[in-house]
């Protein structure tokens, strides 16, 4: 029954049919074959109670806080503020917009968001100061996937409602591959510009470091007392998403005094719009959940994939190689959600850490936003440049091999990402 | 029609948007002076549930839950008709049921109240579930004539 079933879920994933309800139509077609029709009311149950998982509060107030700052200049800000600080060296705009994308980071948890906001400034600004369009929708892709792994981050959010890992240690295991990550990146493009001889922006001077500082101030700290607030305990990841929105709201309405009433409104709707389509999946996904745990699907796959090596080393290879592959065809959100319940055990059994495999899904699903054909970010890049998304993503491999190389050494090295857990949770 | 249908969607996800907000908030400032509110858990994950439906049938008629459209977008005239209509079948047939099963428990539960908030009834927080099935295939279909013809709709599904 579970091939026919998974057939039927393939079935209609290709005819476009949106997942949560795939997920839905094979989850009911198992109810009615393993109930029968009187089963049916525990539909309506699951469905509401998938959808009412506290923790995951936090995705909307974080999508929020997001879309209220995005609509407040913060993007000009910030990318000022980097240009002082990164305009001076030669390719400094492509360095302005890895280092941009890293503070938005802080404040977003969403990639698109990120490319989005940044990448409307950024690209025709590349483009006029010499870079190829197909270079700078890559740099300006590859370095918005630096959202999804430097905290807050709604995959990480995600990832931990699914698997029960602490979304606050999650997000602490971010910080270190998030920040080493931008930092190669930036070494990349330095590399690529000196290759291309593009140009230097500015000369730095520490009076208009202090000036665009200044203006971009509240931006900056915004995310140092969200994440402070968590981090500390102060408060629970969705109290300090709530908090967020207040501070975006008083920072973009009071402050920067630009928030309109139509901009407020936009990003409302637009929270609600990126939400809904996130927890109709995670609603779906709990009807799945009880088909699996009564076909025993995630232990047999376990004893499976168990039985033809034990070696944790390998196993995390074939999981990585399994991850990259399902981030080819799928958005995150939905590969979290189909692949999380069914690997944990496996995960567990072979005693490794609920955080540190959080850190390597994100990842990999983070790289699966900029391999085509399945793509957000980069799609979303490109829509922006008005670029060929296959030679971007001819561009993109410098990006997408430094990402490689953090995804191994957070793999293969349990301490990159775990020594702050470490010393500050455990 | 379609137009009226998409504003009220839009009053309504807006008002549950700001009230997650404002409830998120009111129960953090009281937990930190020490009067944590008791309903604050229930009542804000039960607006996340109202956020999923009534945003989720907002976001079916902008045609923007998250799919693989890839083959879709390589078939034309009756082939594309035929796997556009089969699709439509499968999305309206799973929210018919989810319509019924809601109201079942949505009738089972009206005698019941919420545990923290004894004066509401459970039957009101689960009525979201027979509505916002009923709300999305209302979208699915006025938003039909887009998907035949091919054209996007307002944005694909963008998170995270």
């Amino acid at each position: 029954m579970t091939v026919a079933l998974v057939l039927l879920f393939l079935a209609l994933i290709l005819i476009n049919v949106p997942i949560a309800v795939a997920l839905g139509v094979m989850s009911v077609a198992a109810i009615v074959a393993l109930g029968g029709w009187g089963a049916i009311p525990n539909v309506g149950l699951v469905m509401f109670s998938g959808a009412t998982k506290f923790p995951l509060i936090a995705i909307p107030l974080f999508i929020l806080a997001g879309t209220i700052m995005n609509a407040t200049g913060i993007s000009r800000r910030l990318i000022a503020f980097a240009s002082a600080v990164f305009g001076f060296i030669r390719g400094g705009l492509s360095m302005v917009s890895i280092s941009a994308s890293m503070f938005f980071a802080e404040i977003s948890g969403s990639a698109v968001a990120d490319v989005a906001a940044l990448g409307s400034i950024l690209i025709p600004a590349m483009k006029k100061r010499g870079y190829t369009r197909n270079f700078a929708a890559a740099v300006t892709s590859s370095s918005a996937t630096l959202a999804v792994i430097i905290p807050p981050s709604i995959p990480m959010i995600l990832y931990g409602v699914m698997s029960g890992a602490s979304v606050v240690e999650l997000f602490v295991a971010g910080i270190i591959p998030g920040v080493v990550g931008g930092v190669l990146m930036m070494f990349a493009s330095y590399l690529w510009a000196r290759r291309n001889n593009l140009p230097v922006e500015e000369a730095f001077r520490i009076r208009r470091v202090v000036e665009t500082f200044r203006a971009a101030g509240w931006s900056l700290l915004l995310p140092v007392i969200i994440l402070g607030g968590i981090f500390t305990g102060w408060v629970t990841a969705t109290e300090g998403a709530g908090l967020a929105v207040v501070a975006a709201l008083v920072i973009g309405g009071v402050v920067y005094r630009e928030l309109t009433f139509s901009g407020l409104r936009r990003a409302v709707l637009e929270c609600g719009h990126q939400t809904a389509v996130v927890m109709l999946l995670v609603a779906a996904s709990a009807l799945l959940g009880d088909f699996l745990t009564e076909a025993r699907v995630p232990q047999q796959v376990a004893l499976a994939i168990t039985g033809l090596t034990d070696s944790k080393l390998a196993i995390l290879a074939l999981l990585n190689v399994f991850l990259l592959a399902i981030g080819l065809f799928l958005h995150s959100a939905a590969a979290i959600i189909l692949v999380v319940p069914i690997v944990m055990p496996l995960v567990q059994a072979l005693g490794i850490d609920p955080v540190h495999f959080g850190l390597i899904v994100t990842l990999n699903l983070g790289i699966g936003q900029q391999t085509p054909p399945v793509a957000s970010v980069l799609v979303t890049a490109c829509s922006v440049a008005k670029a060929d998304i296959w030679a971007v993503t001819r561009a993109n491999l410098w990006f997408i091999a430094v990402l490689m190389a953090v995804l191994l050494v957070v793999t293969y090295v349990p301490s990159f990402s775990m020594a702050l857990v470490e010393v500050f949770y455990r | 029609m379609r137009r009226v249908f998409q504003r009220m969607l839009e009053a309504i996800v807006i008002v549950i948007v700001v009230a997650l907000a404002v409830v998120v908030v009111t129960g953090v400032v009281y937990r930190k002076a020490g009067a944590a509110l008791v309903w604050y858990d229930e009542i804000a994950a039960i607006l996340l549930a109202w956020l999923t439906y009534y945003g989720a049938a907002l976001a079916a008629l902008h045609r923007g839950h998250i799919g693989v459209p890839a083959l879709l977008e390589q078939l034309r005239g009756r082939a594309r008709t035929c796997v556009v209509i089969a699709g439509e079948v499968a999305v309206i047939g799973f929210f018919a049921v989810l319509a019924w099963a809601g109201w079942e428990v949505q009738s089972a539960l009206s005698g019941t109240s919420l545990v923290s908030l004894p004066g509401v009834s459970a039957g009101l927080a689960q009525s979201v579930i027979p509505i916002g099935a009923v709300l999305f295939i209302c979208a699915q279909l006025l938003s039909l004539p887009e998907a035949l013809r091919g054209e996007p709709g307002a944005e694909e599904g963008t998170l995270p």
